[in-house]
């Protein structure tokens, strides 16, 4: 056993004041980002940029919920894109129909995508690995098909609430304080920014303590009383839900939606950027969202085609697991992600590891 | 005391245990065996990952085999693996605080227990380091540490000196002396260093092909014709 | 309810579609015996064959055969490509990371294929066998050669492949390998060679069914990507196992698939039959449970 020099009560010490010291430094940063995205932000970027923008808030709470399930648990969902195709039907219906605020359409969007979520997922969970990543692709090629036919609400009545004689389409609607587009990007920052606390009050307390036991060994949190099945579906409850919300903001910002825009494809590539950015830190998400919605914006800007952002994205997969040291669920930062965490200082704090085999 | 009566595991065409009848009454008792014997699968039909095809194991007046896997750690088991499992991400005081978590013990006494259960196996480290900084023998007394936390009735040591140098298995070996008086468990220790289980285990089983071929006082165990033919032509008899 | 009159043309229809998801499922199959690698990125370069088949028949005046030959050389140098080196470098790892690796080249191939052959509006592109003129009466039916072909492929490779790997030493090498490539290695079994002869029959296939669903669905590189999604349900059905419950299961997902056509309440949603087949038949068949403590279990 190793023995350092300093004794127990001055390591304790030393420590605690390191710890305490970085964190006040990290929150410090995120509030600083957070500030400059909401206030200045809106004022720097032209019209088609705060779109790109609130794009990236949308899809960087759905990469949020894939690097959940696969950066914490361990999970693969190739049918995310359909779990927020969903979301946003459910919010446009309500948006629609009912006269609810909008906050209360996107709670209750969240909580129907999650029950959704959740039974679809109960019987999948028993499976491991590669046929639980099969069977979400199976049951999201079926969501969509069923989407194709049975349409998203556009103002119509009926269940379904889709009028395929509409001459002129009406909008969905937007909360009343947010109804310009700098102003409902303020708005969906805030969203975004209310569910990334919401994961990160999961993953520091019991259930993100009971996910990393998952994720190392499933038999040996078994045999430490974790309800494996449980937490499983826990995470996959979270998931849903956030990403049902951001359907519901995805609703919203775009006004009209079309079964188009959620492509098959788009669960594909939203696992290549969750993997590029880093599964595992929440930055990665944020870096995910902006590899999505943000460089295609400004490719297009620039007259290149954005197929050639698909080609990087399927090299990065391959990168990416092909230099994991061990399974999807990486901890080491994956490139984007260790700049990013150089930046914000977490790079040093690494202490050297002890010896012995590993 | 666990009373195992005619346990058989058989799947896909192999039997791993036949007709397995053994007691193991008080203290620290050693199960050995070649490679390959059951040992572990035995193991795996206690922790409830295994579902025997035959058999009864009844654990201090409880059908164990009646509960589901993970709540038997609740019941009072506790159990570690050949391979390192105390989670990386984690603190010392996370790993050790999260099976008496989810053992559903009082939260009060949470916090005393944890470290108790850490000062308990001799770590002097600042519970708050994350076990990825640690090294192997470390690990391993986290590893002990989750095992003996609360009061746990039966546990389950699956080699727990493996790949250890002999300084740190000499420490391993006082620790796992004390945990039946300190925690009022029994424990079954699975490992192939026969000084450890000589100096650990008042009574000793022995596996060989599923079976059970011995059973009773180490010494006596050990000096078994029939043990010493199954270990014939290794080394790890003589240890 | 449409009367058995109006079922006939689908139930041929549906046969030849079967017979090219049969074809397409035991590539797969075969594939994942010998390497442990769900090959996702199969329909991707099936379809980008076709799409070079089609460049070189319109655009270089190629002969169709020898456009055909180069779609289908190109599939298999494609795969074996990969599978030569990302194949190998993930050797040790889980068959879901393997298979997630698989979608990387999907997505590069699909920017591939948008960035040259641009879904420019209006003008679809199609491909056509010469089998597809000609063919013969059943009753009332019109049967194509092409869709003969189809059935005739599927039942054929299902038959010839399931042969192979039951009586020939490579096959019975490739089923070795599934068991445990590190012990079939030590047997002195050319694991390498082994693997590369199954990336590049899978290969060959994707080649050909990429051909066969450009002529009898659509030229269209999304499409084709995105139906060995059919037939992997099919190869799901059957446990990425049994070559023969993969050809029966891909006969009836191409069949339910397209007699769903003529039934007005259910014609919009017969693209979603292979996925609730599968869907379905893996969460039956996955009742029994066992916890597994080996890396190898899927």
């Amino acid at each position: 056993m190793e023995s350092v020099g300093l004794s127990t009560s001055a390591r304790e010490r030393w420590r605690a004041h390191r710890l305490d010291a970085s964190a006040l430094l990290r929150a410090g940063a995120v509030g600083v980002l957070l500030l400059f995205v909401l206030l200045a932000l809106p004022q720097l970027l032209s019209l088609y940029y705060i779109d790109a923008m609130t794009q990236v808030a949308v899809y960087a709470v759905v990469a949020l919920g894939l690097g959940v399930l696969i950066g914490r648990v361990g999970l693969v969902s190739l049918g995310q894109t359909a779990v927020l195709a969903i979301g946003a039907w459910v919010s446009a219906r309500l948006l629609f129909a009912t006269s609810l605020p909008f906050p209360v359409v996107l709670l209750a969007s969240g909580v129907i995508t999650m029950v959704l979520g959740t039974v679809v997922g109960l019987p999948a969970l028993r499976m491991r690995g590669l046929y639980l990543a099969l069977i979400t692709l199976m049951l999201a090629g079926a969501i969509t098909v069923v989407l194709a036919t049975v349409n998203f609400p556009n103002g119509g009545h009926g269940f379904l609430g889709y009028n395929g004689n509409f001459v002129h389409i009406p909008s969905i609607r937007r909360p009343a304080i947010a109804a310009s587009d700098p102003a409902f990007f303020r708005y969906a920052v805030v969203v975004a920014a209310v569910m990334f606390a919401l994961v990160l009050a999961h993953v520091r307390s019991r259930p993100g303590r009971a996910w990393a036991a998952i994720r190392q060994s499933e038999p040996a949190a078994l045999a430490a009383g974790i309800n494996v099945t449980l937490y499983k579906l826990w995470a996959f409850a979270l998931a849903s839900f956030i990403t049902g919300v951001a359907g519901g903001v995805l609703a919203a910002a775009v006004r009209h939606l079309y079964s188009i825009d959620f492509p098959t494809q788009d669960s594909i590539t939203l696992l290549a950027v969750v993997l590029m950015g880093g599964a595992y830190s929440l930055w990665g998400a944020v870096i995910a969202a902006l590899l999505l919605e943000f460089l295609p914006a400004l490719l297009n800007n620039w007259g290149v085609s954005a197929d050639w952002l698909t080609i990087v994205f399927g090299v990065g997969v391959l990168q990416v697991l092909t230099t994991a040291p061990r399974g999807l669920a990486e901890q080491v930062p994956r490139d984007l992600a260790r700049l990013w965490r150089l930046v914000a200082g977490r790079g040093r704090h690494r202490p050297a590891v002890g010896g012995g085999a590993r | 005391m666990i009373e195992v009566r005619g346990l058989t595991v058989r799947f896909g065409g192999v039997t791993s245990l036949q007709d397995v009848t053994v007691s193991f009454a008080r203290g620290t008792c050693g199960l050995i065996g070649p490679n390959g014997a059951g040992k572990t699968t035995f193991f795996n039909v206690l922790s409830g990952f295994v579902r025997p095809s035959a058999g009864s194991v009844r654990a201090f007046d409880t059908d164990l085999l009646r509960l589901a896997h993970f709540r038997r750690a609740r019941w009072g088991l506790r159990r570690t693996f050949q391979t390192e499992q105390a989670i990386e991400e984690l603190s010392v005081y996370d790993n050790v605080a999260m099976i008496h978590e989810h053992s559903r013990l009082s939260a009060g006494s949470r916090r005393r227990d944890v470290l108790e259960a850490i000062a308990f196996v001799g770590l002097d480290l600042d519970p708050r380091a994350r076990v990825a900084t640690l090294g192997a023998g470390q690990r391993r007394l986290v590893e002990l540490a989750r095992a003996v936390v609360g009061r746990p009735r039966l546990v389950l040591l699956d080699e727990p000196a493996a790949g250890l140098p002999d300084e740190e298995t000499r420490h391993l070996r006082e620790v796992i002396l004390q945990i039946p008086s300190h925690a009022g468990a029994l424990v079954i220790l699975v490992d192939h260093d026969m000084s450890l289980v000589r100096a650990c285990c008042e009574t000793t089983a022995v596996l060989d092909f599923g079976r059970l071929i011995a059973s009773g006082p180490t010494e006596e165990v050990l000096r078994d014709e029939q043990v010493i033919r199954a270990y014939l032509g290794t080394e790890e008899l003589a240890a | 309810m449409p009367s058995w009159q109006d079922f006939q043309p689908f139930i041929v229809s549906g046969l030849a579609l079967g017979g090219v998801y049969a074809l397409s499922g035991v590539g797969l199959v075969v594939l994942y015996r010998a390497t442990g690698v769900v090959y996702l990125a199969f329909g991707a370069v099936g379809a980008m064959g076709a799409l070079i088949a089609w460049s070189l028949i319109n655009h270089a005046a190629f002969p169709d055969w020898a456009a055909w030959i180069v779609a289908i050389v190109f599939s298999a140098a494609i795969t074996l490509a990969y599978g030569m080196v990302f194949g190998a470098a993930l050797a040790k790892r889980e068959p879901l990371v393997k298979a997630a690796a698989t979608l990387g080249l999907l997505l590069v191939l699909f920017g591939v294929m948008d960035l040259l052959w641009t879904s420019s509006g209006g003008a679809s592109r199609s491909l056509s066998l010469p089998t597809d003129n000609g063919g013969f009466q059943v009753g009332s039916v019109q049967v194509v050669w092409t869709q003969v072909i189809a059935v005739g492929i599927g039942v054929a490779i299902a038959a010839a492949t399931g042969a192979f790997l039951r009586f020939t030493k490579l096959g019975t090498a490739m089923r070795a390998m599934a068991n445990d490539r590190e012990i079939t290695a030590t047997l002195g079994v050319p694991v390498r060679r082994v693997e590369a002869a199954a990336w590049l029959g899978c290969g060959a296939l994707s080649g050909v069914a990429g051909l066969l669903l450009a002529d009898l669905v659509a030229l269209d590189a999304t499409t084709l990507t995105f139906l060995v999604i059919s037939s992997l349900a099919a190869a799901l059905i059957a446990r990425l196992r049994s070559i023969a419950l993969t050809f029966v299961a891909a006969m009836v997902v191409g069949l339910v698939h397209d007699l769903l056509t003529p039934i007005q309440s259910l014609t919009n949603y017969r693209d979603m039959t292979p996925f609730v087949l599968a869907a379905v038949a893996l969460l039956l068949l996955s009742q029994r449970r066992v916890i597994s403590l080996s890396r190898e279990e899927a």
